[in-house]
């Protein structure tokens, strides 16, 4: 038997491809949907892969550093070091912000740590670590950052001496990593105002300002105008400890929050990307319902447009199944042309994207299924209209 | 002794019911004999299309009996199972406009008949380019409908009606959209068709035209059919 679905596709491939090219970028808008989300898990998971941290401990009842702020004294990492269990000790400082390159502003996420200590950056994929105790950077490439370039963050120039390929905050921001304390400076470093404005305020103060007690008033300046807080400790901890138990003894005798792997896992993708996640997946609700509308409309306009050749088909004697077999088929075919279209489009444009856009072969799959699966259920409405196609109407009268 | 290919008793149709009941037909009896080719006249609303569908078994009688070449297909009731099979098989059908597929090409148009009645597609296009060549647009067999003229149309919407040899043809207004040449030449086809493989036709028709043209001519009147004898039209 011919296939009737081939030929009229064939027949019309115009229109039909064209169909199939607008599904398809609907399609690819889709994938990039569920792409943008992957990328978002991934971004999340790279993250707390790069630092080489068993433990993340942070300001009691707080989700910090990632979901929420968290400070801690930089000296605490010392008794964390006495805990058993616990191998290596860095403190480490995160801070989105704004930094000027070339002219435009890249948002970046300036990471201060101690080298050599949990938190410095992955490996990297050109330049060297950091040597120096100030004014030296690594950056991830996409900051646009190239070896020797100095950049300027706050009051201070850094020369590049590495590059990193996707460090990136849980947003999807690049990292600029720098020593702890130019990173403790440009976070928690007053300007210069508000400092004059303190030390008057101080010396003002009484309480500070004790005629027989010299040295108190400089002492209390001093502590004011330098920073002693990081946002998170990370800890190694020695090859056989237990996390969960080195995590319960640092809650229970040093009033910190200790935060495992998978505690952190949990608190980055179920709970700071759980909104996007949402909000993504109801807008692939959305298109998957905009696209069986789409598909559903063109499927029946043009089993509509075909009334008077099915009904003399079905007075000649072609079967119901062969009827329906021709509509479903063309719409599986829609959707063929539109998943092809949509995953290359996808693919294509995802380097343009300003977020990380993962395109998993599963979801591909997946992907694939579920259009397949809409363009049938689509193909309901036209195949129930062609099926109650009177085959007397091809007699006239 | 061999059977009409068409003998239609006492056939009624009626269409609702109550009051709103309408006897499209009421009572209707023909005989067509294989190889004839016969008129059926009549205004419009006089019940054609009806009895037309009826033969063509796409609406079921209310009453009556039916038989193609011998066999009862109807009465009072139908007695073929498979309506489909029978459409396919023993009645072919030649529409006002010819109604090809746009989508196939004027072979396929044809050898889809035999396609659909299980015939491997190498040997239906065969039977469908040898039906092409009997009605002289063979040339025009690799064609699209859309490149025909409307005769020409109208001959391969009849080699569609004759590819599966059925017994009988119904040929619904066949010469409407047909000027007087293409319209006579379209009777003339039906004649050689019906003469060479023994196929009885019934052809419905307004066209004064090609009225003298036929043998045997069935009035239908208000749901009732009138045969005008072959004597009468000879004279």
């Amino acid at each position: 038997m011919i296939n009737l679905a081939g030929r009229d596709i064939l027949h019309g491939w115009g229109r039909f491809l064209f169909t199939g090219v607008g599904l398809g970028l609907l399609i690819g808008v889709t994938l990039s949907m569920a792409g943008i989300y992957r990328g978002m898990v991934d971004d999340a998971k790279v993250l707390l892969g790069n630092v080489g941290a068993d433990l993340w401990v942070v300001q009691r009842d707080t989700l910090g550093p990632y979901a929420e702020p968290s400070n801690v004294r930089d000296d605490a990492y010392r008794a964390l070091l006495g805990v058993r269990g616990v191998a290596d000790a860095g403190n480490v400082t995160y801070l989105t912000m704004q930094i000027q390159h070339e002219g435009r502003d890249v948002r970046v996420m300036l990471v201060g740590f101690e080298p050599g200590h949990p938190g410095e950056p992955g490996s990297l994929v050109a330049g060297r670590p950091i040597t120096r105790s100030h004014y030296e950077a690594i950056a991830d490439e996409r900051t646009g950052l190239r070896i020797d370039q100095r950049v300027r963050i706050r009051r201070h120039e850094y020369t590049v001496v590495g590059l990193t390929r996707r460090a990136v905050s849980s947003g999807g921001d690049p990292m600029v990593f720098v020593p702890l304390q130019d990173a403790q400076e440009v976070q928690f470093l007053k300007d210069n105002d508000a400092l004059l404005n303190e030390r008057a305020r101080t010396a003002a103060n009484p309480a500070f300002n004790r005629p027989g007690v010299p040295g108190l008033l400089e002492a209390v300046q001093a502590s004011q105008a330098s920073s002693r807080t990081v946002n998170v400790v990370m800890l190694r901890l020695a090859p056989h400890a237990d996390e969960a138990v080195v995590a319960r003894e640092i809650r229970r005798w040093k009033h910190l929050e200790a935060y495992t792997r998978a505690d952190m896992d949990e608190i980055l993708v179920a709970k700071l990307i759980a909104t996007s996640a949402k909000q993504i997946f109801m807008f692939l609700v959305i298109l998957a319902v905009v696209s069986a509308a789409i598909v559903a409309f063109i499927i029946y306009t043009m089993t509509l447009a075909k009334q008077r050749e099915i009904a003399v088909l079905k007075l000649i004697g072609a079967r119901n199944r062969s009827i329906a077999g021709m509509i479903l088929q063309q719409a599986l075919g829609l959707g063929v042309i539109g998943f092809v279209v949509g995953r290359t489009a996808a693919a294509l444009w995802a380097p343009v994207f300003p977020k990380y856009v993962l395109l998993l072969p599963g979801d591909a799959v997946v992907g694939a299924a579920l259009v397949m699966a809409i363009c049938a259920l689509a193909s309901v409405v036209a195949i129930r209209a062609a099926l109650r196609i009177d085959p007397a109407t091809a007699i006239g009268g | 002794m061999s059977h009409p290919a068409i003998e239609i008793v006492g056939l009624a149709k009626r269409y609702g019911t109550g009051d709103a009941a309408v006897d499209a037909l009421k009572g209707v009896d023909m005989i067509v004999q294989p190889g004839e080719v016969v008129g059926l006249i009549g205004p419009s609303g006089s019940g054609k299309s009806t009895l037309l569908k009826c033969l063509g078994a796409v609406i079921e009688p209310t009453a009556g009996r039916m038989a193609l070449a011998g066999e009862t297909i109807y009465d009072h009731g139908w007695k073929v199972a498979d309506l489909r099979a029978l459409r396919r098989d023993r009645i072919g059908f030649v529409f006002q406009a010819p109604y090809l597929i746009p989508f196939l090409d004027v072979t396929d148009n044809v050898a889809v008949l035999p396609m659909l009645a299980g015939v491997p597609n190498g040997r239906a296009r065969d039977r469908a380019r040898e039906m092409l060549t009997a009605l002289d647009v063979g040339h025009r067999a690799r064609a699209q409908v859309q490149q025909l003229s409307g005769g020409e149309q109208q001959r391969v919407a009849i080699a569609r009606a004759l590819v599966n040899q059925p017994p009988i043809i119904l040929a619904d207004e066949p010469t409407a959209p047909l000027d007087s040449e293409r319209a006579l030449t379209v009777i003339r086809i039906l004649n050689e068709m019906a003469q060479r493989f023994g196929t009885a036709i019934i052809v419905v028709t307004h066209d004064e035209k090609i009225i003298p043209t036929f043998r045997r001519i069935y009035h239908i009147r208000d749901g009732r059919t009138y045969e005008e004898a072959g004597e009468a039209r000879a004279a």
